[in-house]
């Protein structure tokens, strides 16, 4: 087994066909939050992924998880990590995905640049490790929160126009929904620490 | 070049001095509630009265004169209005009197500066945790970006009600951090992550609702390593994305060694660096007001009131 990626939670190995995330222990915390955590975090993958790979979106298909709990195998899909080969010209389609993802009742809970794959013309969404079920426009508006910081702070030069096109895709796809997501999404900016221009 | 910072965001009433980037003196004085949290008047007050005193003494500590002084910093915020102003108008006597430049300083800012100094680490994370704020700081394109912070209450704002209902009087950051070591049992506390971004208020909530059904040892313990594990999760998170391999970790709860620990081992498990920070230039202080201002020094700068809402990433970073 081959490791492509390691992220902030995870070792991506490349298995053949497969791709396997492992969720390794993390010494820092202790084992009564580390295990359930890592584990739980797999489950939920694996259940939006097989939400969404059946309703015909673009994730990688889950295949299975390993006995102990903190391996996931899913298909391979041959892209490369988006924050790489950044473009804004990929931010309507990504704007449609997520849309298409929170009508399902999934809020991906983690939605970055780095957790997005370019392959060809095509965008998936990857690391639901975050997800969970819900239907509640306060939910959905999170999502777009997290993914506006996201932009913000990893592609800075090119946030305005990218967060737009993003929306538009978006707004496109939820249709009259998006009103009240739109209102949460101000918010919950509200809420946040520090605002000096609103 | 003499510059002298001053502090006064919060609790901390804080005089630095330095030259020529190097800190000569560093006084402080923290106002301590008699009962519950910080009452603003209150800690402006103390500032007032103890300001010209640790001036002094810095001054004393430095030895140098005010006259010497070339330039005059201050901490413009984030943080309390009354507070701010304490530090604002002290300085605009000062260097009004001695007809010198003043330099507004970001809070936020000044502690991820001092750090890089003291610390020797060019571009590290930066874990910033205090009472009111909670913050994982990363340095991107010219500007000082909050990758990920707390969407409600800061760690020590959670950490001092908690152990207000549990008697501890304020900081109560020390004692829980005792009680922690004695603690045995984990009790199962939420665990909030939102991408990168941290929530508080849910576990605030849970944890005042056991409070008598447990030993105060095991809540403490529980405590800390549940809002900790998650304060390292956002950390990590931080350096990987932003592809950063050094950690530092500012702020009052700075001083908590469990925390510092975490860090050590988050950062030698992805072959990271970790510096742990002194507790004199963890916490708020002046010297990290007059460093950063020394760097700020041929800033131009039109609006020098004081900004309770100032943004990290509202300060343009030309001198990096």
């Amino acid at each position: 087994m081959k490791v492509i990626a390691r992220g902030a939670e995870a070792i991506v190995y490349e298995n053949g066909d497969e791709i396997v995330k492992y969720r390794e222990e993390k010494k820092y915390r202790v084992p009564e939050i580390d295990l359930p955590l890592r584990k739980g975090r797999t489950k939920r993958e694996f259940t939006a992924l097989s939400t969404c790979s059946r309703a015909g979106l673009k994730v990688p298909k889950p295949i299975k998880i390993s006995s102990e709990g903190d391996k996931l195998h899913m298909e391979k899909i041959d892209g490369k990590q988006f924050d790489y080969v950044f473009s804004v010209d990929k931010m309507k389609d990504i704007g449609i995905l997520l849309a298409s993802i929170n009508e399902l009742g999934i809020v991906h809970g983690d939605l970055t640049t780095a957790n997005i794959l370019a392959k060809g013309e095509e965008i998936y969404f990857i690391d639901f490790g975050l997800s969970y079920f819900s239907k509640k426009d306060e939910d959905h508006a999170t999502d777009l929160f997290l993914f506006k910081n996201a932009l913000k702070a990893r592609h800075p030069n090119e946030f305005k126009k990218a967060y737009r096109l993003f929306i538009e895709g978006y707004e496109k796809t939820m249709g009259k929904e998006f009103k009240g997501i739109e209102t949460h999404l101000k918010d919950i900016e509200r809420r946040g620490r520090y605002h000096e221009n609103g | 070049m003499y510059v002298l910072g001053i502090e006064s965001t919060a609790h901390t009433f804080g005089v630095g001095i330095i030259k020529d980037g190097e800190v000569l003196a560093n006084e402080r004085d923290i106002y301590r509630p008699k009962a519950g949290g910080i009452i603003p008047g209150e800690a402006a007050l103390h500032h007032y009265e103890l300001g010209p005193i640790i001036l002094k003494r810095a001054l004393d500590k430095a030895k140098v004169s005010l006259s010497q002084i070339d330039l005059f910093a201050f901490s413009q915020g984030p943080g309390l209005l009354p507070c701010l102003k304490v530090g604002y108008q002290m300085t605009k006597f000062l260097a009004d009197k001695y007809d010198k430049k003043i330099i507004g300083v970001n809070h936020c800012v000044a502690h991820i500066e001092i750090a890089r100094k003291v610390t020797g680490l060019n571009d590290p994370v930066m874990l910033y945790v205090s009472g009111g704020n909670t913050q994982v700081v990363t340095y991107e394109n010219g500007r000082y970006v909050v990758f990920g912070e707390t969407q409600d209450i800061g760690i020590g704002n959670l950490l001092d009600k908690t152990g207000r209902r549990l008697g501890i009087p304020f900081p109560a950051g020390p004692k829980i951090e005792e009680l922690a070591k004695q603690g045995k049992n984990y009790i199962k506390l939420p665990y909030v992550i939102k991408g990168m971004d941290v929530s508080f208020s849910g576990i605030e909530t849970f944890v005042s609702q056991i409070i008598g059904k447990h030993k105060m040892e095991d809540i403490c313990f529980s405590l800390q390593e549940t809002v900790f594990a998650m304060l390292m999760e956002a950390s990590e998170r931080a350096m990987a994305y932003c592809k950063k391999d050094s950690l530092i970790i500012a702020g009052g709860v700075a001083a908590n060694t469990r925390l510092n620990k975490m860090g050590k081992i988050m950062c030698d498990e992805r072959n990271a660096r970790f510096e742990f920070m002194k507790k004199e230039y963890a916490g708020d202080n002046g010297a990290m007001i007059a460093f950063t201002g020394y760097l700020m020094r041929d800033y131009v700068q039109d609006d020098l009131s004081p900004r309770p809402d100032f943004r990290t990433d509202a300060v343009e970073i030309k001198y990096r």
